[in-house]
């Protein structure tokens, strides 16, 4: 059993594009989930080309959705909240993927090793981490993933 | 009222009592595209600019972002470029009104919080964050129509402030064929925030605010195009008697900094009504507190 990035990597992955709405981006991380089997909670985002220009996450739904003034609604405990949700959604559906996603980009290359993943899930919290060889997106390597071949290596050197 | 009376309000509220502990923030060599996105993204007028050690430097403003996209900058550019700075900072133990009053004095729409020079920004403190601190009154307060629910036969209506007492009467208007370039001059003379735009019959179609510059911007748009192709629609209105309260907790609603304020019929603006506006008021919805402090 290998311990880099090739090794735990999924070769398997939908994108977005810096044009598409927010409306459409979440309908691909329904597709995603299905497509994939598992979660999908973030999205590489490719131009025209193919090539990795930002991400978009869960995280950064929420900070659409979330009120700009909601720190002091603490204060207004009599608000109204029907329809709140779906405002907001409605809102943010219009916006574009290229508004906000994270363009502060972490990559790594096949080679890379698995500790070195930890360390930068750790230092950066991030949950995810495209996998670039020359210029070109090769797969994904999902926290998840890390953690299951620690459960598996747990396993082996019990055996 | 004297301005005596406005100060009794906030006395002896201190800056750490309504300063928000989360501050956006950039490294110099961001980029200006990353700074509108920021912008978008988390909502704020504002980013803090740190060099090396988080050392605070600047401050990147929406103003600023327009000012380069009137300028012609390009998105590569880094935000050092165009920020200001050094930040204003106030301490957390300063009073609200000190802070207030330097705010005022400065002319500008939000201080930075630190325990001294060199030391970590700990917050910041907004107009929308003093909105909040009034309102924790109203809720304490027997006369505010907030307690409306227990006792609303005692409420005095007549105590109620209408939208009319706080707002900024004075609302600049442009045709919605207005290039963004007048747009944006038009802003910036007249120091607001957004612009109600109008059709051929007079009738408000749409706003368009800085933020939607910002995010033209960033979509490379000309500064050519006419208003009408980024503005938001339809453009949200109140009249002008109606209670404050009322008001704000529609802008909080609708997630909005400000609304358009009418006279007679919705086509008739008279004024503009933002949270701002109710912060730099000093009271909370009613005249009760300008007379009768609550203690915090």
């Amino acid at each position: 059993m290998g311990h880099t990035a090739r090794d735990i990597m999924e070769r398997t992955f939908m994108t977005i594009q810096p044009d598409m709405t927010i409306g459409e981006a979440m309908t691909v991380f329904r597709h995603a989930s299905e497509a994939t089997g598992r979660r999908v909670f973030g999205l590489m985002v490719t131009d025209y080309r193919g090539q990795l220009v930002g991400m978009l996450s869960m995280y950064d739904i929420f900070l659409l959705i979330r009120p700009k003034h909601i720190h002091i609604w603490g204060e207004m405990k009599d608000l109204d909240f029907t329809g709140m949700i779906a405002h907001a959604c409605q809102k943010a559906s219009r916006m574009l993927v290229g508004d906000i996603m994270t363009t502060d980009l972490i990559t790594i290359v096949p080679d890379t090793h698995l500790l070195y993943i930890i360390d930068i899930m750790l230092k950066k919290h991030v949950r995810r981490i495209p996998v670039i060889e020359d210029g070109r997106i090769l797969g994904i390597v999902y926290i998840s993933r890390v953690f299951d071949h620690l459960l598996e290596t747990f396993q082996t050197t019990a055996d | 009222m004297t301005g005596q009376d406005h100060r009794q309000v906030l006395k002896g509220l201190r800056v750490q009592d309504a300063m928000r502990r989360l501050v956006t923030q950039l490294p110099t060599t961001a980029l200006l595209s990353e700074a509108c996105r920021t912008m978008i993204k988390y909502k704020v007028n504002a980013i803090l600019i740190t060099a090396d050690q988080q050392t605070p430097v600047g401050v990147v403003s929406k103003t600023d972002l327009m000012t380069a996209y009137y300028a012609g900058l390009p998105l590569g550019t880094e935000v050092a470029q165009i920020m200001v700075g050094p930040p204003r900072y106030c301490h957390p133990q300063d009073s609200l009104d000190a802070a207030l009053d330097q705010m005022r004095e400065y002319r500008i729409h939000r201080l930075y919080v630190t325990l001294g020079l060199g030391e970590p920004v700990s917050g910041i403190l907004a107009f929308p964050d003093i909105v909040g601190i009034l309102y924790r009154f109203c809720h304490r307060c027997d006369k505010s129509l907030l307690s409306r629910g227990k006792k609303a036969e005692e409420t005095a209506w007549s105590e109620q402030l209408s939208v009319r007492e706080v707002m900024t009467p004075d609302v600049y208007i442009l045709p919605e064929e207005t290039s963004l370039w007048e747009v944006m001059g038009g802003l910036a003379a007249y120091k607001f925030g957004a612009v109600p735009m109008v059709g051929a019959d007079g009738r408000p179609v749409g706003v368009v605010s800085k933020t939607d510059l910002i995010t033209a911007y960033l979509h490379a748009l000309s500064p050519d195009v006419p208003a009408r192709t980024i503005m938001s629609t339809p453009v949200l209105t109140c009249q002008q008697d109606e209670l404050l309260l009322d008001v704000i907790q529609r802008l909080i609603f609708w997630d909005l900094h400000r609304i358009f304020v009418f006279k007679d019929r919705p086509e008739t603006l008279v004024g503009v009504l933002s949270l701002s506006d109710a912060a730099r008021f000093r009271s909370g919805s009613c005249r009760a507190c300008l007379v009768s402090r609550i203690s915090p």
